[in-house]
């Protein structure tokens, strides 16, 4: 399995991410005759086969270059082929911590829609666990089975199911057992129709936790209202806030150092003129009867003679090409955000479920 | 099968978490024949929690005794479903109190409203019977309260939940997992876990793509609350070098764990910054005496001899694991100076591992980050910050709370990778660099 447990060497149909950029990256499944082309080369997969993950790797021509990266949940969220919104890390990882969700959890999501979260919670609850996870829409459904197939992780420990949870519930029969889900997590539409139908498969014997996935705060509404009547409780509804800082280096400009430069401009400027007005007197001003070689000549004669040198005081470095943290200079560490953050991914309704009187006697 | 479930049940001799109706929280450990104190909430006797599913409630009786109970510790202003607010709703009928459409006519006068004084209800506290303390003070404050009528329905309840969250004498018992652990150390005392949020954790452990199985680096700051929660995703399999600065490592929160000593002595193994850089020069000689010369020995001496080889078997078997090397994932939780720290540690982690450093302030981090873009066996560094809003979760008056805990912290992550041979990389670069600089002049 990739997405579970580690491997070292890179082999025969093993399913790789070709890392060409932060946002290219290339899902690729190791057949020898096949070769990746990328706008950075060529790369045979033949010339992958017993490199290490991680591994940097020249295109046949000799010229740029992808890395090989074992695939994890996370990288796969940022490679994968959207299907539909995706869940992001920030939200899945707090989602995963607030529930409990470890190795060992039953977990129930729907829908699966890309299954950006499916890979991380199967990754969290491993082979020890489960993950249930339902789609209703026949296409998506198809395409999440045949990736969970190709990923090693459909029936150990996903199981999915083409079926509406709002109308027809979550009992299913392509598992042997009961469901006994010991954490849910919904990212519908209409949560509040799910809620109805939760009680016939979570675990009765423990504490099970809930979380509604829903960006509008009307759904927010409705879905209080049914986690209310179906007596979850400790409701909370909180939004995850993330973003990702770029760090640079910024060149200290001392403000002692402008005045000093514009003292420099100022005597230049004066020198300038000095040497004008000396021009002028010496040479006159031209005359009107002056052939067109000798005004040619004066105004050659005149940017020689009045010429100001270049100023050996330069210092920020004007005209020079700079690179950041050039030791000729002074910088500080600076951050910024990203030029485009995500404000507003959904809104998080957590809420629990005491475990029934009856199993605690 | 070394896989270990989590417990959802309460057992004797795990440690738990009480909630209390004030939001408090309490560690306990369940001790048979143990009394819990819980000040002027009460008293009760560990025993009778045993083998409840967390997160259930009780209500401390007489003699130290509980009686479970439905529903939350407190109600929510707007959680008509439960019982207690059913009961709630009635206290203000039978009081015969009447609210007002608006706060118009509530004047401020301070202390003033209550004409319940604090001696009053001190006596009060001594004269009723049990369980029922907190009811009849509640009762006695809403009946003593000047403007209670005055107040609109809305204010009323809140008054009587905060009433209740100071009176009624009822507890929940928790699991003590990881995000509780940290949670209680954060109120208790923020700077042992350096600041760091329930988020922050969250995404550490997943960008560090922790799971059953995994060899883990880590250095841990936190006095092990990191290195719990690591163990806690793991459950039973894989193993953690903890790289500490000190002679012996601070793992004082581990006395919290739910995992068995046994248990973390077989995972957790431990080594310090100097054997960890200086392996060969700190590795313990050792050569084992005779069956005969150690029957030989007194008792004492005896007891010293094996205390010394455990010692030496166990430095020696933390140094052969760092020189192994190849770990699944770096993770720092540290206040040391991470620039030249990730530098000195990323070739021990495996191709393709996260690397992951988390510190509460973002500077140093953004000077890791400087320093990783020159690092070209660091893939897509990335400095993250996650901050978690909670709402005021009342239908009808949803709103982010006006206040809200600030810091939590900042996490680093990149991706160990091998660079090419210096030769050939730099001419990769080179002709990359040109080929990325056309395309964009084509793109633009």
């Amino acid at each position: 399995m990739s997405f579970i447990g580690y491997k070292d060497t890179i082999g025969e149909g093993d399913l790789v991410l070709a890392f060409l950029g932060r946002d290219a990256i290339k899902p690729i499944v190791i057949n020898k005759e096949e070769t990746l082309n990328t706008r950075f080369g060529s790369f045979p997969h033949a010339q992958m086969i017993g490199l290490k993950y991680g591994t940097q790797m020249a295109s046949i021509k000799g010229y740029g270059f992808i890395h090989l990266l074992q695939p994890s949940a996370e990288l796969w969220t940022l490679s994968l082929p959207h299907r539909t919104q995706i869940v992001y890390t920030p939200d899945s990882s707090y989602i995963t911590q607030r529930l409990g969700i470890t190795a060992g959890s039953r977990v129930i999501e729907a829908g699966t829609g890309s299954a950006s979260f499916s890979h991380a919670l199967a990754r969290t609850v491993s082979a020890e666990g489960h993950l249930f996870t339902y789609e209703f829409h026949e296409p998506r459904f198809l395409e999440a089975k045949k990736e969970f197939e190709e990923h090693g992780l459909l029936g150990t420990p996903v199981t999915i199911n083409h079926r509406d949870v709002c109308k027809d519930g979550f009992e299913i029969s392509n598992y042997d057992g009961d469901v006994k889900a010991t954490s849910v997590f919904l990212d519908l539409p209409a949560p509040w129709e799910a809620i109805a139908h939760l009680s016939q498969v979570i675990s009765q014997d423990e504490k099970v936790g809930i979380c509604c996935f829903s960006p509008c705060i009307e759904q927010v509404s409705k879905t209080l209202d049914a986690l209310k009547e179906y007596g979850w409780t400790s409701v909370q509804m909180v939004e995850i806030q993330a973003r990702r800082w770029e760090a640079r280096q910024q060149m200290v400009r001392q403000v002692d150092d402008a005045v000093l430069r514009l003292k420099d401009v100022k005597r230049r400027k004066l020198e300038g003129i000095e040497r004008k007005r000396r021009f002028y007197a010496e040479h006159g001003q031209p005359r009107d009867e002056d052939s067109e070689q000798e005004v040619e000549k004066r105004k050659e004669l005149e940017k020689e003679e009045t010429k100001v040198d270049r100023t050996e005081f330069n210092p920020f470095g004007r005209g020079l090409r700079i690179k950041d943290g050039d030791e000729a200079f002074n910088w500080i560490k600076v951050s910024k955000t990203e030029a485009e953050v995500k404000s507003h991914t959904s809104y998080l309704t957590f809420a629990f479920k005491q475990a029934t009187p009856s199993s605690t006697t | 099968m070394t896989f270990i479930k989590r417990q959802t049940t309460v057992q004797y001799h795990q440690f738990c978490l009480i909630r209390l109706p004030s939001e408090g929280i309490k560690i306990v450990e369940i001790r048979p024949q143990g009394i819990v104190k819980l000040g002027k909430f009460g008293t009760f006797a560990v025993d009778q929690i045993v083998g409840f599913p967390y997160g259930q409630s009780f209500e401390i009786l007489d003699d130290n005794n509980v009686r479970p109970i439905q529903g939350s510790l407190v109600e929510l202003e707007d959680d008509e479903q439960d019982d207690s607010l059913k009961e709630k709703i009635q206290y203000l009928r039978q009081l015969d109190v009447e609210s007002s459409e608006t706060n118009r006519d509530l004047v401020d006068i301070g202390n003033a409203t209550q004409e319940l004084t604090q001696e009053e209800i001190e006596t009060l506290k001594k004269t009723s019977n049990g369980a029922n303390i907190g009811e009849a003070i509640i009762d006695k404050l809403i009946k003593s309260h000047v403007n209670f009528s005055q107040k609109t329905k809305h204010s009323q309840e809140k008054y009587l939940r905060r009433k209740q969250q100071k009176f009624l004498r009822r507890f929940t018992v928790d699991l003590l997992g990881p995000s509780q652990l940290l949670q209680y150390f954060l109120e208790k005392d923020p700077t042992k876990v350096l600041d760091m949020s329930e988020e922050s954790m969250g995404l550490l452990l997943s960008l560090a793509n922790v799971q059953p199985g995994g060899r883990y680096l880590v250095i841990d700051e936190t006095g092990g609350v990191i290195v719990n929660a690591l163990l806690d995703r793991m459950r039973g399999s894989g193993e953690l070098l903890v790289v500490h600065e000190n002679e012996h490592p601070n793992h004082s929160a581990l006395k919290y764990s739910n995992f068995e000593p046994s248990v973390i002595d077989r995972m957790v193994k431990t080594i310090n910054l100097l054997q960890f850089f200086e392996p060969e020069d700190e590795r313990v000689q050792w050569n084992d005496l005779s069956q005969q010369e150690i029957e030989e020995m007194k008792s004492s001496k005896k007891a010293h001899y094996y205390r010394r080889r455990d010692n030496a078997i166990q430095i020696n078997d933390a140094i052969d694991n760092a020189v192994k090397g190849d770990f699944d994932a770096l993770i720092i939780v540290s206040t040391l100076y991470t620039p030249t720290l990730v530098k000195k540690m990323i070739a021990k982690v495996g191709g393709s591992r996260p690397i992951v450093v988390y510190s509460q302030y973002k500077e140093p981090l953004v000077e890791t980050q400087v320093e990783s873009m020159q690092n070209l066996e660091l893939l897509a560094p990335t400095l993250h910050e996650t901050r978690c809003r909670p709402y005021q979760t009342i239908i009808g008056r949803l709103h982010p709370l006006m206040t809200m805990k600030g810091g939590g912290g900042y996490l680093f992550h990149a991706i160990r990778v091998f660079p090419l041979q210096e030769g050939v990389q730099a001419v990769g670069r080179g002709i990359k660099k040109r080929k990325i600089d056309d395309q964009q002049s084509v793109d633009s």
